[in-house]
């Protein structure tokens, strides 16, 4: 079954876990002011029976996206194949993008703040359409810009008109 | 550009910081001049002390006439060695290069008021920009005619002196479009249809059946009956095909005279869109991706999706010949469909089956849709990227989506519910003839317009074709 969105006859590359550890945070911050808000309003409002309730449900639901997010790191994988770029992501919605070299148009790499503070970045290569979704989060820096500099110089070699 | 301009083309439009027509502020801002007319007849306080009023007015319109001028003194083009260059602004200076190698395609467009003083407007695609962003206007006609036909020969790398004399010749229409079966076509439409059976039901239900459910639904209904018709009709008026040096163009428009040219070899997908009621009667719609012109422009409000329509509604044989021309090589017929599985019925009862794909070395062809059948054909050295895509339902059903990306455009072509080896088999041998194709056609315009030219001036032509084959490399 996995080999339909990995094919063995190229060589994938893992993302880094501190994706992981990156979208935790942010789920960690979203799932903590939700909990507080909810706690205080139940708690006035209807009774801190309700309050805890509400504690516990967070915590089932910060455990579960907890579980998601390894889960769905682990999924992300890319590959450097001759002519083109594989991506595939995904554990719920399957992707496998395969984009030629030559077809690129440009190439960003970013990092938010919180992806800096871990160490991480994202490479995104565009097409002359949206509709290519090749996106590589949780990337080392250098090899974020050696992805870059390569896709670059291959995009250069290879490049196709419109 | 690699090869060297070797003799510089006629001097005639090239001089240095051209300003455009000096009616322009007029045609531009009329619609100011009218909304501070009607503002200043309709305001009571103002209508019972007309020396005021007509102060106002005044002031208004010499207001707008200064700014329209400074405006007007202070935009300035010109055609560089490779590039034409736009200086504009008064309070922040804008100079904008248009290199003649990104331009993808050149329109010239009449709007109303404009065609009354017989003035155009000249509208260049740029890959990757937004519509706005290559306007120039306005000129008269006649200047602009002929500054498209001299940038459409920098443009293609062209130096046939003698073409750009020539650009403007009305060549024999291949076909136009009756309005009657417009205005038909239109009202058989699959929105309209929706949309009346949706207005009919409406008002069955509140008159008869005393069911109340509120007359607002009613208006969006309407605007589904009437907007269709409104810009099919008036958008598409005489909506005429013809085939110049430049490749096919297009002219259509009752009010807003809109004119478009399809450079061979930037066409990058093609989509067939064959309602339910127009299946019966063998007419279908075709629409083209073009690299730089961007189907849903959202600024411009009269064309949204129409933005490369190759015809709005054609007979069988119309198609076939417009297919034939836009795409030399390709053989619906001969292409074999593969069709979706029938578990795919879990997930489209009754569209399962029309689902289906082929593939040939030049073209792949997408089918799918029940109440609308959409076609697309893209081209493999077009092809941007190949996804694959499996959702939870698909995967319990081994089930996937192959899409194939093309430039931005109307053509979405995507093989859908595929058996999950089918969808692997695909995206290989999808990726394996996008870069076959790509290697192959070495000389990048494999895909001409027009096979033979029916121009009279038969030397032009034959002079035209090497310098065409060398251009976008």
């Amino acid at each position: 079954m996995d080999d339909l969105f990995a094919p063995s006859d190229v060589s994938w590359t893992p993302v880094s876990p501190k994706l992981a550890a990156v979208r935790r945070v942010t789920a960690a911050i979203v799932f903590g002011l939700m909990t507080i808000v909810g706690l205080v309003s139940f708690g006035l409002m209807m009774g801190w029976l309700y309050g805890v309730l509400w504690l516990v449900v967070m915590g089932i639901g910060f455990a579960w996206t907890w579980v998601l997010i390894g889960r769905n790191q682990r999924s992300w994988k890319y590959a450097e194949r001759e002519d083109e770029l594989l991506v595939s992501h995904g554990i719920m919605f399957r992707q496998l993008v395969v984009v030629p070299y030559g077809r690129m148009q440009f190439v960003d790499v970013a990092a938010g703040p919180l992806e800096r503070a871990f160490g991480i970045a994202t490479v995104e290569l565009h097409t002359a359409t949206p509709a290519t979704d090749a996106k590589i989060p949780g990337l080392h820096p250098d090899e974020a810009s050696r992805l870059r500099d390569r896709l670059s110089a291959l995009g250069q070699a290879q490049a196709w008109g419109l | 550009m690699s090869e060297p301009t070797a003799p510089p083309p006629e001097k005639t439009v090239e001089r240095n910081g051209d300003r455009l027509h000096p009616l322009t502020p007029f045609v531009r801002g009329w619609g100011y001049f009218v909304v501070a007319a009607i503002a200043m007849a309709n305001n009571e306080s103002l209508r019972s002390n007309l020396e005021l009023a007509g102060i106002g007015l005044v002031a208004v319109l010499i207001g707008g006439i200064a700014l329209g001028a400074l405006s007007w003194w202070f935009t300035k083009w010109q055609l560089t060695d490779d590039a034409i260059r736009l200086d504009s602004g008064f309070l922040f200076r804008r100079t904008r290069i248009i290199r003649f190698d990104r331009i993808q395609a050149i329109d010239v467009a009449q709007p109303f008021v404009a065609r009354l003083f017989n003035m155009a407007e000249l509208r260049m695609d740029v890959a990757g920009g937004s519509r706005s962003d290559g306007r120039l206007s306005y000129f008269s006609y006649e200047d602009a005619a002929k500054l498209r036909g001299t940038l459409l020969v920098r443009a293609k790398g062209e130096h046939a002196a003698e073409q750009a004399q020539t650009p403007q010749v009305e060549s024999p229409p291949l076909l136009v479009v009756p309005t009657g079966r417009l205005l038909g076509a239109t009202l058989l439409s699959s929105t309209v249809l929706g949309s009346l059976a949706g207005l009919i039901w409406l008002i069955v239900a509140t008159t008869v059946l005393e069911f109340h459910v509120g007359l607002f639904a009613g208006a969006p209904l309407l605007l589904g009956v009437v907007q269709p018709i409104w810009k099919q009709v008036v958008g598409n008026h005489k909506f005429t095909l013809s085939e110049t040096h430049d490749g096919l163009r297009t002219k259509r428009g009752l009010f807003d005279l809109q004119r478009q040219t399809v450079p061979p070899g930037r066409v990058q997908g093609l989509l067939i869109t064959e309602p339910l009621v127009w299946r019966l009667l063998g007419w279908s719609r075709v629409d083209l991706d073009i690299a730089g012109v961007v189907g849903g422009g959202n600024g411009d409000g009269e064309e949204d999706r129409d933005g490369a329509q190759l015809l709005p509604v054609g007979e069988r044989q119309e198609v076939a010949g417009v297919l034939a021309r836009v795409l030399p090589g390709l053989d619906l017929s001969s292409i074999e469909m593969h069709r979706a599985p029938e578990r795919a019925k879990w997930l489209r009862p009754i569209g399962w089956r029309y689902l289906s794909y082929g593939a040939d070395d030049q073209f792949l062809v997408t089918t799918r849709g029940w109440v609308s059948r959409r076609t697309s054909i893209v081209l493999h050295h077009k092809t941007q990227s190949v996804r694959l895509q499996q959702g939870p339902l698909q995967r319990r059903l081994r089930l996937a989506n192959v899409h194939v990306d093309t430039p931005t455009g109307p053509t979405d072509a995507v093989a859908l519910h595929r058996d999950i080896h089918d969808a692997a088999r695909l995206l290989e041998a999808q990726a394996d003839r996008a870069r076959e194709a790509r290697r192959t056609a070495s000389s990048p315009v494999p895909v001409h317009t027009q096979p033979n030219p029916p121009s009279p001036e038969g030397s032009s032509s034959s002079a035209a074709s090497p310098a065409a084959d060398s251009s976008d490399t």
